[in-house]
């Protein structure tokens, strides 16, 4: 228990960190030196630091906003199984209960866009209600599958000790498609390219980033580590999974986690740097086809299993 | 059962005062009021007592010499009044100060007569016993809310709403009278027992037939099309119990059936099933095109009668599997979802009553901003929003959850079983997102915002009755989505109703899933108070300014410029647009200085769009052809009459 917090902790700390990695590699790309790896905490120092100014349209919801999309993402990740670790809280149906949870960190987000009466970050609201709905569609498929293959319906019983090891040998070449299906899920999920730019500074290009225009000081601040909490999330999903490697010594397995969370990141650094963002009414095809992926190799599986 | 008879003879008296001393608007009101409610407070009780009780309780009078109306009280249909009272009880109170005009006493008084009628008649429907006395007590139920839905009766789409209700409840009642009818030329009795002794092809029969009526009354797709129009003719209160209660009856009578025929061929629960999912999604997706907030929520519960139906038929098809635990989680998740969806649906609808009477229009696009003047009603409608999202911390999530569990529980099945929980999963996860993006447009552009005409400008929320009655909905959301334990033994009592053949349920998983709940609700919880201390800390001692929202370059923005609903739901509902054809209608845009222009889009329901060149065509054309007997010669008519005795005679 002790040790599962501790890991919830560090989580927390490292999230901003790897995000970092991401801007590295796009600067690389670009050929820049890029900022330093540790830029994201001077940034989230700097927004605690200052004040914040209110529009005068925005009510309490605004204030609430960031504080639940903060929360919701520190809960998922005390259910998350760190390094294979178990995580802190695990029950039958959890991932049920992390799904609609994150739902409502949308919601807030969502509402607290509306909250400033601007007809930017409506369009954004509007399109973050849309695409994550084909994005859970494709989660709950994936919740299938793992059913199908464990007969678990908990995080840990897919994420922990050996476990996605096994999936493999159980169903190794499905797998193969739901790496890129929980990959796409993640880009969406996280707004990055090619569904949503989050470097762009033109809003109408946007989803996330134009939410959160009015946001300012310590509340950004918690926008933005809840932003880093939920990547952290998916990319140790994705991580886990692509890396199902269980070393010696509990201390070699957590390095090695990090170290396997690094591709991850820069796979995200290296889409974003060689993708161009998709026009808006075509991302939908570009979710569904995780839908899809996912999908086939549950079919996949049923020949294997009758 | 004196104590429920006792309380539905209370309402019953609350109406007749109201009718009767209409002219004294006030004392009316008042003793009526009090009457009703406290009639309710005592059925509640009543019915919650009953519901925990070992023993079933009946009762039965002669009636015309020849039939006795028998009621019996079991726990499925004490689960059934515990919501049935509970929301009248509190859509009674509400209506206090909702009806507050004293220019319009006598159509008050009758408003107040006709809702006690309607309260008293869904507790007798859940009640009833035999054949005779459940339709009697239907067609009453039926009837009163016709009038309660032409209250407004002036305007003429009012008129046409009420109509369109009333067609549709009777043709539905004809429906559950042929399967009644079918019942009891098969076995002879009036009793809802006989069911179990008809052959298995008559029992399929019997259930399909009852399911079209009871679905045309619950609002299944494509039966549901008097519910957009009834519920936003009739008051906020009326449409709250109709829509939170009223349509429940109709899944009552699913369940009673259900349970008489004992019939566990999996092709039912497979029809209750798909028409579970087709309601859950297209019901949502109608409800995102709409412009009128009670019509959006209307809409609401063709989606959340979908949820309830995807529930009893994951529990019909785990039964016909033979899977107890998967039976039992499904039923008891739809019948959780009863519970939950009168709860938050009748706050949504008082809700949108107080927005309605404050500002003169239900028209979403037209208010916003209303949080600010509004604090009681923004910060409860946001709750029923949450709740009917099915997000947690709140009630609507637990069923949800159940019926997920339940559902994966028929992954493990084979074909059509497997095939069907799939779908199942995946359209709940699907509506799940649609309504979360629906009432987040409800709430953000109702609610948030600057108001986009003066009739959203000048608000206030006076009416404590209204606000009590919304603040009680409210706590109840966070209660059972918090603490859903008590909730859910409820719902289990009241599957152990329905004969499934298991015995006593047990308690363990169900309280091991309650407790998780718990957990991760209070988990979230505390983290929040947490966070909120923090962020009070880092704000300590800070400068914080205030200033109009960053316009991206506009030097004078004005609320004409937010997003609208239209607009926030455009593009969800460009990828329906197979089942949710959208007709628009504007002015081409032309010139170098064009002129003012307009724009309105509408959200066709294909249900009402293929009614009539599918069902109201073919059958005026046919009566058209028959014309011919009916020629107006009265002696042709003795003659027809004749020989229909002598044909009677022949054959009987």
């Amino acid at each position: 228990m002790i040790e599962s917090i501790l890991l919830w902790l560090f989580a927390m700390l490292i999230a901003p960190f790897f995000h970092a990695v991401t801007l590295k590699v796009k600067a690389f790309f670009g050929g820049k030196k890029g900022p330093p790896l540790l830029i994201n905490y001077y940034t989230l120092i700097k927004l605690f630091k200052k004040g914040s100014v209110y529009s005068t349209s925005t009510s309490y919801i605004f204030k609430l906003g960031p504080m639940v999309s903060l929360c919701t993402a520190a809960v998922v990740l005390m259910f998350l199984p760190i390094a294979g670790r178990p995580p802190i809280f695990s029950f039958n149906g959890d991932i049920i209960f992390l799904l609609y949870l994150m739902g409502l960190g949308r919601f807030f987000t969502i509402a607290a866009a509306m909250d400033t009466a601007s007809p930017f970050e409506g369009m954004g609201a509007a399109r973050e209600a849309y695409f994550p709905i084909i994005c859970e569609a494709s989660l709950f498929m994936m919740l299938i599958l793992f059913y199908l293959l464990t007969g678990e319906l908990q995080l840990s019983a897919y994420f922990s000790g050996t476990h996605p090891f096994e999936l493999w040998q159980k169903a190794g070449s499905p797998l193969l498609f739901v790496v890129p299906s929980l990959f796409i899920v993640l880009l969406t999920e996280n707004s990055r390219v090619p569904v949503d730019d989050p470097a762009t500074h033109l809003e109408l290009t946007m989803i996330h980033e134009v939410m959160v225009l009015d946001h300012s000081g310590p509340d950004f601040a918690f926008i933005e580590l809840g932003s880093f909490f939920k990547l952290f999330f998916y990319a140790s999903l994705v991580g886990r999974l692509a890396f199902p490697f269980e070393l010696a010594h509990p201390a070699l397995t957590i390095v090695f986690f990090i170290i396997a969370l690094l591709p991850v990141y820069m796979v995200v650094g290296v889409t974003e740097s060689v993708m161009a963002r998709y026009r808006m009414d075509k991302v939908p095809r570009f979710v569904l086809t995780s839908f899809a992926l996912t999908f086939f190799a549950t079919a996949i599986i049923l020949e294997f299993i009758q | 059962m004196d104590l429920f008879f006792s309380s539905v003879l209370l309402i019953l008296a609350g109406g007749v005062f109201a009718l009767y001393f209409w002219r004294q608007f006030h004392l009316m009101k008042t003793v009526g009021v009090a009457a009703v409610s406290i009639g309710c407070a005592l059925g509640v009780m009543d019915a919650g007592a009953k519901l925990f009780d070992q023993q079933t309780s009946s009762a039965s009078f002669v009636y015309l010499h020849s039939f006795s109306l028998s009621f019996q009280i079991d726990k499925l249909s004490a689960f059934f009044l515990v919501a049935i009272f509970g929301v009248c009880l509190l859509a009674t109170i509400y209506s206090f100060h909702y009806l507050n005009n004293s220019q319009k006493t006598l159509r008050i008084a009758v408003n107040y007569f006709f809702f006690s009628l309607l309260i008293a008649s869904m507790a007798l429907v859940v009640c009833a016993a035999n054949l005779i006395t459940f339709m009697l007590s239907w067609e009453i139920m039926s009837l009163s809310s016709y009038f309660l839905v032409i209250y407004d009766h002036h305007a003429s789409e009012n008129r046409k709403a009420g109509l369109l209700y009333f067609v549709f409840s009777q043709v539905g009642a004809m429906f559950i009278l042929a399967a009644f009818g079918i019942m009891y030329g098969y076995s002879g009795g009036f009793g809802f027992d006989v069911g179990a002794a008809l052959p298995d092809t008559v029992k399929l029969v019997v259930l399909i037939l009852a399911f079209i009526g009871f679905g045309s009354k619950a609002g299944v797709f494509p039966f549901h099309v008097w519910l957009p129009h009834a519920h936003p003719a009739a008051p906020s209160h009326i449409s709250a119990v109709m829509s939170g209660v009223m349509i429940k009856t109709g899944i009552y009578g699913i369940l009673r059936l259900y349970v008489s025929m004992n019939l566990h061929t999996p092709l039912f629960g497979e029809i209750v099933l798909v028409a579970g999912m087709v309601s859950g999604i297209l019901g949502v997706v109608y409800a995102l095109g709409q412009h009128d907030i009670k019509r959006l929520l209307a809409y609401h519960s063709v989606e959340n009668i979908g949820i309830i139906l995807i529930g009893i038929g994951i529990g019909m098809i785990g039964v016909s599997f033979n899977q107890p635990f998967m039976a039992v989680l499904g039923f008891s998740g739809g019948l959780l979802h009863v519970l939950n969806h009168s709860i938050f649906k009748s706050l949504l609808f008082m809700g949108a009553g107080v927005v309605l009477q404050k500002t003169g229009t239900r028209s979403i696009d037209a208010l916003g901003g209303l949080l600010k003047k509004m604090k009681i009603t923004g910060a409860t409608f946001l709750v029923g929003s949450l709740a009917i999202s099915g997000l947690p911390p709140f009630n609507g999530f637990v069923s949800e959850f159940l019926i997920y569990i339940g559902g994966f529980r028929g992954i493990a099945l084979s074909s059509t079983a497997f095939v069907l929980s799939l779908m199942a999963i995946i359209s709940l996860a699907v509506i799940g997102g649609l309504a979360l993006a629906c009432f987040s447009k409800v709430v953000g552009v109702v609610f948030q915002g600057e108001p986009r005409t003066a009739a959203a400008q000048d608000v206030n929320e006076k009416g404590p009755a209204m606000l009590g009655a919304m603040i009680v909905l409210a706590v109840a959301c966070v209660v059972i989505g918090v603490l859903p334990r008590g909730f859910i033994q409820m719902a289990t009592q009241g599957v152990s109703a329905l004969n499934l053949g298991y015995g006593p349920i047990p308690i363990e998983p169900f309280s091991l899933m309650a407790g998780n709940i718990t957990l991760g609700a209070s988990v979230f919880l505390a983290l929040l108070v947490l966070v909120m201390f923090l962020r009070r800390l880092l704000y300590n001692g800070k400068t914080i300014g205030s200033a109009g929202t960053w316009g991206c370059g506009f030097t004078q923005p004005t609320p004409r410029m937010q997003y609208t609903g239209s607009s926030y739901a455009a593009s969800i509902l460009e990828f329906f647009k197979p089942v949710a054809p959208l007709h628009e209608h504007h002015s081409a845009i032309s010139g170098l200085f064009p002129k003012k222009t307009h724009y309105h889009g509408q959200i066709g329901d294909i249900a009402e769009l293929h009614m009539d060149t599918l069902v109201v065509r073919p059958v005026r054309s046919l009566f058209d052809k028959l014309r011919w007997i009916q020629h107006g010669d009265i002696h042709l008519y003795i003659g027809y009459i004749l020989l229909a005795m002598v044909v009677l005679l022949f054959f009987v």
